[in-house]
């Protein structure tokens, strides 16, 4: 308890707030390393520091030279990896918020460096950034927005995908531009990055659609920064005055002369959304509300790293953070506090030394009990310091001890959160992170940032802690295991295997991969097997060239795509004949084939059933392609071909005599269209005869009945329909007297009707005899005439019919009839 | 169809995410844009989406992705297309385009329906474009036609599944079931019967397994639902004669006539009168997302449940249709006369208030008695008649060679093409396929009257086994669906129909009741239809005994048991799976929704259904309301005629 420092030893006052810096590690590197020479950046959440040594700077000479690299390093300075680096010039370095460190040069290539171990992936901006050159990079939580040459922006905003975008034109090309800025997506009103450029004594405001001058006469500005929400822009003008101004530009928030005149800061960054930071060297100002500042002296260069919550400081000797003080730790340990919480920390020092005091304490607070209980929680969670943290806790548990009802929960995962926090801030690991960045960053990533430190051992154990998945970071281990191990194949298989054994939700396929990529084609087919999901082992084996097995797999998944996918993969690679080979006994294969190339490609469907001997289908393709044809003689050639190839088929007969005959139809109806000033071709048989009798073809007709051998019924129909349309009703009469209609005459009496002649159509009730009188009657009501029915009836002595009749009978003529023939069948 | 409250899958909620997901993607792309969309997709995203909104949401201007590139005034494009190859090409072909064009420095966003497909991506790859667009999806599987019909509105879904043999839509169907079942827990049991229907159950076991790979941190999502009983499949291979037999109830034959394309219909002006006078709600709204006006005296009408007198009618035979006009139009009348009896101010006020609805009513009674005589026109008209006699005489199974002098006429009087083969493939699935004689005949007669190019057709129905030989087919159990046997066993063909009052489903077919509905029975109405069976005459509704049996909880339910006989005479393998989860969960998942008393029946017909089976649904549903609801989903919606233009040359 000797060592105990007051939680306040470290706190300052702003006006009337107060700040603190708490250091986090110490002694980071040896005292003879120069980290002036250096850019430093520091990924969010405490994460890992990226060091390129500054170009510009001479380097005093030590001999061998070593080569250039990227350097990466815990906070608590240990080295995490170096990247050498030859690619040349380097004109942005920043981290994403998932710890990808982007590395951008001078002409336009990005790499993003994903897992902290060196592998990457690598795009390239376009937009004319070979061109122009890049000049700087500014980076966002997803995304960066370069300044190219010609004084234009491209924006990138995700790594998975990348797509650089040219934001809109400011139109600078003769301007200077003294300093620029973004501001994330998701702190502006379009949800798209908007760019901050200071030019002249103004700001233009740039995003995609356009570029607006926000009129300001107080520039130029030489720095330009944003608060971590989004809401304030801080900067510097060239005469030493900081300013901040909320970022619409409306509002004035605080001015501050730093009397540094014309000696431009070196850095220049927001400690949380309340304050701002500079730094000259070794001299730092934080400038809080109210434009009242702070100051600090130091031995070394400082460089700054930027969090939501706070900035922290990085020397050679040191890594601080400084944080505006919670409140809620404000409220407690604020000299003088009388604030409930305060006395109930308090009591546990009386406790811990048996004062009855203690009690008196609990009950000085008692109504606001509950209150302080869970102000003591949530202040536990903003320490750094162990023995403060046990502090706020024994208060708090003190405390709910007294409450009658009060819900633990939040004081358990405080526990647990802080054993968390306590176990990653270990300068082991090095990942200094608040309670607040931690809520923000999630213990997910968390977890991934340890995996990419290599501490699986770790990740495993906080990830049972905080009952999360462990299943990645098993696969991650697999997958170092797989690259770094130097056994055998069927060993280190095996002993994956056996780890991995029995647990839920392993992606085999993503350690295969890795098996794969690192030339370990067996060790990664043995791994593939075990993968549950047929659809993820397929691009892999694409891959690696088992071309037969990515084929099945991907038939097994169901997914069509998939297949498809396999397919296209496939067709490019093999020889035809060995293509169809292996498609041939895979029915969903051959089917998706040949649906596809039904669409898009007739001529391997042609040779898939020519290869297959399906002779009829193959036929069929030549008769779909004739159709199509506008041409008449390639029209007819296709039939004549389609025809000779069904014609050797027994089953297809009747299709092959059929396609005769319509190549034969073709040939008369080219011959007749010379002829006749009509159209035929395209018709059927029966609409060529149809037409034919229409226009008074007959001879024609008579012919084409023969040659197709159209039977008597059916031609009778056609003449009929025929004579109808032509309303020919003489003729009609004449030809239904010269023989006797074999398909009766009721089609003759409706299609008559139908065209709205009853006189014609009457004339063959009577020829209807095969029918009951009912119907007939029933005809001759249909053409108007009620008398004829009236007779129809009397045939058959039907009394109520005859009433019926007479009811509707709306003539006077007929209405007399009608009673004579009542009158007639009326039992006298 | 009342709104399903609480019980089971929220189709509502659906029709939510799929606006939002859409206006999510155009929010994503800064500023005005134009959008360029695969026709295909108009009609569906109509369903949800009125273009007024999409403006709000920055969209200048649509195109086809079909037309040829226009003169594009913004600089964003979005493309939003079913992920085919076609569409792919179509879209790198239109970047290509502009590549080539100097001045148009276009940004290209493309969004795949309903996922990004790796077909595509390397399509767009090997043309070059890749780079240039940015690719996304917008997972659009169900859509909710009514509150009780989901629909994926896979148009072709038929053709491929049962001609071409492209089981994509199984695939997609088993997405779509899946995403149901993470939101609502697993259907504790899948029934079905088909052998594509089996193909969708692997599917969906086999995406069960995935997803405990892919998500195995939440423990609840893949319990057996406690508000869902039952999942079941139903193939549309195993009852071809259904859907080729012509629909009988309002809307059936509103489509049967007049083709309904995503609920809406597209009528001459001249039978439901003129747009500008119209003020209904339903009707008048302009369709969203079509680009131009509709051309001349054509108007859309939406046909769906905001039209309360559509939701009255729908569903009935269309025989009583009239009627039910007649009886609104006299109560409208009086509605309207009650302006006399109005004395007071506030009675004139009341009156008022009224008169809105009033009007829309008028309206929409304007509309169908319009609709209802131009369907009368046709059902009037001899070849209707003569095709629904030689279809009922084919169904009840009389001598089928006794009505081919009557589908030889029909050919002979020129009828519809659709129309003489659904009468042929009706005799091919009843009789096991057709002589090899009588079929040479008429394929002979058809090729010469229609044209030769049909043999194409003969193929096409040849292969999805609608039009066959009977040398052709081969009797097995489980090999073809056997009406013969079936139509006593299910009772079929009931003679009495009551259309006014229906006591059965088979009043959606005056006489026949779907054979994929009495399967359906086979399972949620054991005790009717055993009863119906044997007496011939079923007590009613009567299904008040099974109420109590309390078969109805959870996986205890009895399955297919009991018609193990018919099945046997059904085409494709039987399924019955019971998705169990580990007791915890499942307990957990109980005491969280609570026991229901109703649960919810999920309908999924594979291959698409029609309307009169959704009315044979409903109508069950109505019978068994309170303890249970039906819910149907379908891949699309059909009717005899799609069936036979699949196989159609033309």
């Amino acid at each position: 308890m000797a060592s105990l420092t007051a939680p306040t030893a470290d706190w300052e006052v702003v006006a009337d707030t107060f700040y603190r810096k708490v250091q986090l590690y110490t002694a980071l590197w040896d005292a003879d390393f120069n980290l002036n020479d250096y850019f430093v950046r520091g990924a969010p959440y405490g994460g890992a520091l990226a060091l390129w040594k500054d170009e510009s700077k001479p380097q005093p000479y030590k001999g061998h030279q070593s080569k250039p690299a990227i350097e990466m390093y815990s906070s608590s300075g240990r080295l995490i990896r170096k990247i050498p680096w030859d690619k040349g010039s380097i004109r942005g370095l920043g981290w994403s918020e998932d710890e990808k460190l982007l590395v951008v040069t001078q002409d336009g290539m990005v790499r993003c460096y994903y897992d902290l171990q060196g592998d990457f992936t690598q795009f390239s901006l376009g937009n004319g950034a070979e061109d122009f050159g890049v000049l700087d990079c500014r980076f966002w939580g997803s995304g960066f927005v370069a300044l190219l040459g010609n004084q234009r922006f491209v924006a990138v905003s995700r790594y998975d995908e990348p797509r650089p975008r040219l934001l809109a034109d400011p139109h600078l090309a003769d301007a200077e531009i003294h300093s620029w800025t973004l501001i994330p997506p998701n702190y502006t009103l379009s949800r798209h990055v908007e760019v901050l450029v200071a030019t002249g004594s103004t700001i233009l405001v740039v995003d995609a659609s356009d570029s607006q001058d926000q009129v300001l006469q107080q520039g130029p500005f030489s720095h330009i920064t944003v608060s971590p929400n989004g809401k304030f822009v801080g900067l510097y003008t060239g005469e030493g005055k900081v300013w901040v101004i909320s970022s619409d530009f409306q509002e004035n928030h605080s001015e501050y002369d730093t009397g540094m005149g014309s000696n431009l800061p070196l850095d220049f960054a927001w400690c949380g959304n309340s304050s701002v930071v500079l730094v000259w060297e070794d001299e730092v100002h934080m400038v809080g509300p109210h434009g009242v500042a702070l100051r600090y002296y130091y031995d070394s260069r400082v460089h700054l790293v930027p969090e939501i919550d706070g900035v922290r400081m990085i020397t050679t000797e040191s890594c601080e953070f400084l944080q505006k003080v919670p409140d809620v730790t404000e409220s407690i340990f604020r000299i003088g506090s009388t604030s409930p919480a305060s006395v109930l920390v308090d009591a546990i020092d009386q406790l811990e030394q048996k004062s009855p005091k203690a009690d008196d304490n609990i009950q000085l607070i008692r109504p606001q009990l509950a209150e302080a209980v869970d102000a003591c929680v949530k202040a536990a969670g903003q320490e750094f310091n162990v023995h403060w943290q046990k502090q706020l806790l024994k208060a708090a548990s003190f405390g709910k001890s007294v409450l009658e009802l009060y819900s633990s929960d939040e004081f358990v995962e405080m526990c647990e959160v802080l054993r968390v926090l306590n176990a990653v801030r270990y300068y082991e690991v090095g990942l200094p992170i608040t309670y607040e960045q931690f809520l923000r960053l999630t213990p997910e990533k968390l977890i991934q940032r340890l995996l990419n430190r290599q501490h699986h051992q770790l990740a495993l154990k906080i990830s049972e802690y905080l009952r999360l998945a462990t299943e990645k970071i098993y696969i991650h281990w697999a997958c170092m295991k797989v690259r770094v191990s130097t056994d055998d194949d069927d060993t280190i298989c095996r002993s994956i295997v056996t780890k991995l054994n029995g647990k839920h939700g392993i992606s085999f396929e993503e350690i295969a991969r890795t098996a794969y990529e690192e030339g370990r084609g067996r060790l990664a087919t043995q791994l593939l097997n075990y993968e549950p999901r047929a659809g993820r082992q397929v691009p892999l084996l694409l891959n690696m060239e088992e071309d037969e097995i990515a084929l099945d797999k991907a038939i097994e998944s169901g997914d069509t795509d998939l297949v498809s996918y396999v397919l296209m993969n496939l067709k490019k690679k093999h020889p035809l004949a060995n293509f169809f080979r292996i498609i041939n006994n895979r029915p969903v294969a051959s089917s998706l084939i040949e649906s596809s190339a039904r669409e898009q490609d007739r001529e391997l469907l042609k040779d898939m059933y020519y290869q297959d001997d399906r002779r009829a289908d193959g036929a069929f393709v030549i008769l779909r392609e004739s159709l199509e044809q506008e041409n008449f003689s390639a029209k007819l050639e296709k039939i004549k071909l389609s025809t000779k190839v069904l014609g050797d088929l027994k089953e297809h007969a009747l299709e092959a005599k059929a396609m005769e005959e319509a190549a034969k139809l073709l040939q008369i109806q080219e011959v007749y269209e010379k002829d006749l000033p009509t159209k035929f071709i395209g018709l059927s048989v029966n609409e060529t005869i149809l037409d034919l009798i229409r226009l008074g073809y007959n001879s024609r007709a008579a012919k084409i009945k023969s040659e197709f051998k159209v039977p008597e019924k059916r031609f009778w129909w056609l003449k009929l329909r025929g004579l109808v349309a032509k309303r020919d009703w003489g003729e009609i009469e004449e030809w239904s007297k010269t023989k006797k209609s074999p398909i009766g005459w009721e089609p003759f009496f409706n299609e008559c009707l139908a065209a709205r002649n009853s006189k014609v159509a009457a004339l063959f009730i009577p020829k209807c005899t095969h029918l009951p009188p009912a119907d007939r009657m029933d005809m001759w009501i249909r053409c108007g005439m009620l008398v004829k029915a009236g007779e129809e009836a009397v045939k058959v002595k039907d009394i109520n019919a005859l009433e019926a009749l007479r009811a509707r009978s709306k003539v006077q003529s007929e209405t007399l009839e009608l009673d004579r023939m009542m009158n007639q069948l009326k039992p006298k | 169809m009342a709104p399903h409250v609480g019980i089971g899958v929220d189709t509502a909620q659906i029709k939510e995410k799929a606006l939002g997901d859409l206006l999510g993607i155009l929010e994503g792309v800064r500023g005005k844009k134009t959008l360029i969309l695969d026709q295909s997709l108009s009609g569906p995203i109509g369903l949800f989406a009125k273009f007024s909104v999409l403006q709000d949401y920055g969209v200048d201007k649509i195109h086809w992705l079909r037309d040829p590139p226009a003169d594009y005034t913004q600089k964003n494009i979005i493309f939003l297309a079913r992920c085919t190859p076609r569409n792919a090409q179509l879209i790198s072909g239109q970047v290509k385009h502009y590549a080539k064009v100097p001045g148009h420095d276009f940004d290209y966003s493309a969004f795949f329906v309903p996922r990004r497909t790796l077909v595509c991506e390397k399509i767009l790859e090997e043309e070059g474009v890749v780079g240039d667009i940015t690719i996304g999806e917008y997972p659009l599987y169900f859509i909710p036609l009514e509150p009780d019909l989901l629909s994926l509105e896979l148009e072709q879904s038929f053709q491929e599944l049962y001609l071409h043999k492209d089981y994509s839509s199984v695939f997609y169907a088993a997405k779509a079931l899946m995403d149901m079942q993470q939101k609502y827990g697993l259907f504790p049991r899948i029934l079905g019967k088909g052998n594509c229907a089996r193909k969708l159950v692997d599917a969906l076991i086999r995406m069960r397994g995935e997803v405990t790979v892919d998500d195995s941190l939440n423990p609840f999502a893949l319990t057996p639902s406690s508000t869902i009983e039952n999942l079941i499949i139903i193939d549309r291979e195993i009852d071809f004669v259904t859907p080729l037999l012509t629909q009988l109830t309002y809307e059936g034959l509103i489509d049967e006539i007049c083709g309904i394309k995503n609920s809406k219909v597209e009528l001459d002006a001249s039978i439901v009168g003129n747009p500008q006078q119209n003020v209904n709600a339903g009707s008048s709204s302009t369709s969203a997302t079509s680009p131009t006006s509709q051309p001349g005296n054509k108007r859309t009408v939406i046909l769906d449940s905001s039209d309360k007198l559509y939701e009255d009618l729908r569903d009935t035979n269309f025989a009583i249709v009239g009627n039910l006009l007649n009886k609104v139009s006299r109560r409208l009348q009086a509605d309207y006369e009650g302006r006399h009896q109005a004395k007071t101010v506030t009675e004139i006020k009341q009156f008022v208030s009224k008169l809105g609805g009033l009007q829309a009513e008028h309206q929409s009674l304007r509309i169908h008695t319009g609709l209802a005589e131009e369907i009368m026109n046709h059902t009037r008209s001899d070849l209707f008649n003569k095709s629904l006699e030689v279809q009922q005489n084919l169904a009840a199974c009389g001598d089928p060679s006794s009505q081919h002098e009557s589908i030889e006429e029909l050919i002979y009087r020129g009828a519809n093409i659709e129309q003489v083969l659904r009468l042929l493939c009706i005799e091919s699935c009843v009789g096991n396929g057709l002589r090899p004689k009588d079929l040479e005949f008429f394929k002979r007669e058809i090729l010469q009257a229609y044209g030769y190019h049909h043999i194409l057709t003969f193929d096409g129905l040849e292969k999805l086994n609608l039009l066959q030989s009977r040398n052709a087919v081969q009797i097995a159990p489980n090999a073809i669906t056997s009406y013969s046997s079936l139509r006593k066993l299910l009772r079929l063909i009931v003679d009495e129909v009551n259309e006014h009052d229906p006591d059965d489903i088979s009043y959606v077919y005056s006489g026949y009741a779907p054979l994929s509905v009495r399967l359906i029975q086979c399972i949620i109405q054991k005790q009717y239809l055993q009863m119906s069976a044997k007496g011939g005459k079923a007590p009613g509704a009567g299904t008040g005994a099974e109420a109590s049996s309390g078969y109805l909880i959870g996986a205890g339910s009895t399955g297919w048991k009991g018609s193990e006989e018919a099945l046997r005479h059904v085409k494709g393998k039987t399924i019955d799976e019971i998705q169990r989860g580990e007791d915890k969960a499942v307990r957990a998942r109980m005491i969280l929704n609570g026991q229901n008393e109703q649960k919810m029946a999920v309908v999924f017909f594979l291959g698409g259904c029609t309307y009169t089976e959704i009315a044979a649904l409903r109508f069950i549903g109505k019978q068994q309301e309170g303890r249970r609801k039906i819910l149907i989903a379908t891949t699309s919606i059909i009717n005899g005629n799609k069936m036979i233009q699949a196989a159609l040359s033309t």
